[in-house]
């Protein structure tokens, strides 16, 4: 696999951010998340808070790097996908990923998903329009609603790094798409990805076992004292 | 060949003889005519019709047995399959309006099956849904009267849980032709025209791989399809006219997968009908993209000389993926050949250009508004369970369906049981009427149909009509109380 320098620097900026912020934010999580599956059925201030928790967390994970709009939620074509499908795509050997429109939009972005199938797609990976809106209580294929054949988001799409963000924070990005962006209608072509749906490249060996190994590992130093 | 010349004049004259509402007593295995002698040869046949059995008027009782057999489906080699009849495809039911229907059926296969009716409104228990399997060995007598001003082409086909897909592969589909007491349309030779595809391995048997192999991910995303295209069970057949004759083809797609996009070079084709029968106007259409389960009734003109032929094609129509999308798929692949006769031209005859009226529901007695987000494998999220009702509605309401695809692969619809009419496609308004049970909703667009469950309660099935999305729950319920 390869990666245009562009993309690739983009890309493992947006993984280092992510790794920072996967340590660094977690400890700030207000209590107020309920964190379980169907923590989307907040209400009142509970729920505003969820969403303007999933802000900042879509803010600094530069989910608008590639979704569009940067880290400006002012931005024309904030999260709405790419618009210059010339230079704005990310080209791997021989397919293309497109990054898709992320707004609420019926048409064209994710109106009509839900944010369980959104939660999901976060935290195992699995594309959204292909995967039942179910709570997913396992990681292995068949088991615990988790898809026999699973279909898996598109490369560079950085999902084996935020599964391990705590589940209340991708809830609240779920919950920040679906409440707190505006539908914006810009239809972006679909991804020409290969046909095993990159399951390939999603074995535990290249991504890492869920969740990731105790520290330190043989790579790591310091750790717990003893 | 003289049994095929045969049993071609003998659906021809039937068919000649529809609009003059011939008596009952033509029907069946007696009626040997004499035009037989007067058929072209090398004719494609029609299936055969199954035998009706009653003698009561306006009664047609058959008998159908699903079993395994062993057919040459390609030349050189035989293939084990599932046959209705032990033929591929079953034995053609011919009824007209009014007829009542029994049909005492017989499940010889080593697994449950059902028959479904496909586009037939009739009671929920002789649909043949998932919700009525016959088991093994076991028989079951469905029921139904055809309703009157239901004239047209229709199918029936297996439709067991999660098993539909690999019923039709093996080769249980048929046609229905249901005629009209009254057809506008002149006499004419009526040929029903069954499309189907397959894939075999190298020693005839049916190819269906491994479903966690590659290739069955790609049959489940895609729908299977094969490379060998049939007409009636052959590859390539030939359908001879005369110059200046007309001909009405009833084209039925039996695939499991694939979408046609039916062509004869150089010619406009004359659509004159779809799934629930003719439209009000003949419409002249340079192709026609018919999904999977949707039928067309087209009128051929034989314009060209004597001796000459043609090719039916099915033209590319990308309806993939991209993930998925074959290679090949932009390739022009041939069906059928139609030969013009050596016999001087004729007079055409003279097609009506009205043919029937077709009232359309009432918008404003619409009582609901559904919203159908179709996306890959799902409908609104979910995929198919038999206990859950998807849609609640009652006896006589007339409802407003939003189908939306939310996905780069199109997905034909199905509803069981009713009718409807199809409003607009992508805010375009229907450029004229018709009676439809199936709908291809193309990739990221959407369609709004108007149905009116104007008769028989029960649990109806609607479903992407992709056997492989349908068995891996592309599906819901309609409960109708």
């Amino acid at each position: 696999m390869t990666l245009p320098t562009a993309s690739l620097s983009r890309y493992l900026s947006s993984l280092v951010i992510l790794v920072f912020l996967a340590a660094c934010t977690a400890p700030q999580s207000s209590a107020s998340f309920a964190g379980a599956a169907g923590s989307n059925m907040q209400t009142g201030q509970a729920r505003q808070d969820q969403i303007a928790r999933g802000r900042f967390v879509v803010i600094t994970h530069d989910c608008g790097g590639c979704h569009g709009g940067g880290s400006n939620p002012a931005a024309n074509g904030w999260l709405d996908g790419v618009h210059d499908t010339i230079n704005d795509v990310f080209r791997i050997g021989p397919f293309v990923t497109r990054p898709k429109n992320l707004t609420p939009d019926n048409a064209t972005g994710m109106g009509r998903i839900t944010e369980r199938q959104i939660f999901n797609a976060l935290r195992y990976g699995l594309r959204p329009e292909e995967t039942p809106d179910v709570d997913i209580t396992s990681a292995t294929p068949g088991q615990g609603n988790f898809p026999l054949h699973p279909h898996y988001l598109a490369i560079p799409m950085p999902w084996p790094a935020w599964r391990q963000m705590q589940e209340q924070d991708l809830w609240a990005i779920a919950a920040y798409l679906k409440q707190g962006v505006k539908p914006s209608r810009n239809r972006v072509q679909d991804s020409d990805g290969p046909p095993d749906f990159w399951a390939s490249e999603y074995t535990v060996a290249k991504i890492g076992p869920d969740p990731s190994a105790p520290y330190p590992t043989a790579k790591e130093k310091g750790g717990p004292e003893k | 060949m003289a049994r095929r010349c045969t049993l071609l004049a003998l659906l021809t004259f039937s068919g000649s003889l529809v609009a003059q509402s011939p008596p009952r007593a033509t029907r069946g295995a007696a009626a040997i005519p004499a035009r037989a002698t007067s058929s072209p040869k090398a004719e494609s046949s029609n299936p055969p019709i199954l035998v009706n059995t009653s003698r009561l008027p306006n009664t047609v009782e058959v008998s159908i047995t699903a079993a395994i057999a062993t057919l040459s489906l390609q030349p050189g080699v035989t293939s084990e399959v599932f046959a209705y009849n032990g033929s591929v495809p079953g034995p053609t039911l011919d009824v007209r309006e009014g007829d009542h229907v029994i049909v005492h059926f017989r499940n010889n296969l080593p697994e449950p099956t059902t028959v479904h009716w496909h586009g037939i409104h009739l009671p929920f228990e002789s649909d043949g849904s998932p919700f009525h399997p016959i088991k093994p060995g076991e028989t079951h007598d469905y029921e139904f009267t055809v309703r009157p001003g239901t004239a047209g082409t229709y199918w029936y086909h297996p439709h067991p849980d999660h098993r539909t897909g690999f019923a039709i592969g093996k080769g249980l589909f048929g046609g229905i032709v249901v005629r009209a007491a009254n057809d506008p349309l002149p006499p004419m030779a009526d040929k029903l025209i069954i499309l189907s595809d397959n894939r075999f391995l190298k020693d005839g048997m049916i190819d269906f791989p491994d479903p966690m192999s590659h290739h069955g991910g790609v049959d489940e995303e895609n729908g299977r399809e094969g490379p060998v295209l049939f007409v009636n069970g052959h590859v390539m057949p030939t359908i001879s006219i005369r110059s200046g004759e007309t001909q009405r083809w009833r084209i039925v797609n039996g695939s499991a997968g694939r979408i046609y996009r039916i062509a004869l070079p150089g010619r406009s084709l004359i659509q004159v009908g779809s799934d629930g029968g003719l439209f009000e106007k003949p419409v002249a259409v340079k192709d026609i993209v018919l999904a999977t389960g949707e039928r067309v009734e087209i009128l051929v003109r034989g314009t060209d000389p004597p001796g000459t032929k043609t090719t039916l094609q099915n033209l590319p129509y990308d309806r993939y993926a991209p993930q998925t999308r074959p290679t090949d798929w932009n390739t022009t692949l041939d069906l059928l050949t139609l030969q013009t006769t050596d016999e001087p031209p004729m007079t055409p005859v003279a097609i009506p250009a009205m043919l029937r009226k077709i009232i359309p529901l009432d918008t404003t007695k619409s009582t609901a508004v559904r919203t159908i987000v179709f996306s890959q494998g799902l409908i609104n999220g979910k995929t198919m369970d038999m206990a859950r009702v998807d849609v609640s509605s009652t006896v006589g309401a007339t409802e407003i369906w939003e189908i939306e695809n939310i996905v780069g692969m199109d997905h034909p619809f199905h509803l069981h049981g009713f009718q409807f009419q199809v409003l607009d496609r992508d805010g375009v308004p229907e450029p004229y009427r018709a009676w439809k049970d199936m709908l291809n909703i193309p990739k990221h667009t959407s369609a709004r149909i108007i149905v009116r469950y104007d008769d028989y309660p029960g649990k109806w099935m609607f479903h992407c009509h992709i056997l492989d999305h349908e068995d891996h729950g592309m599906m819901g319920v309609l409960e109708v109380k």
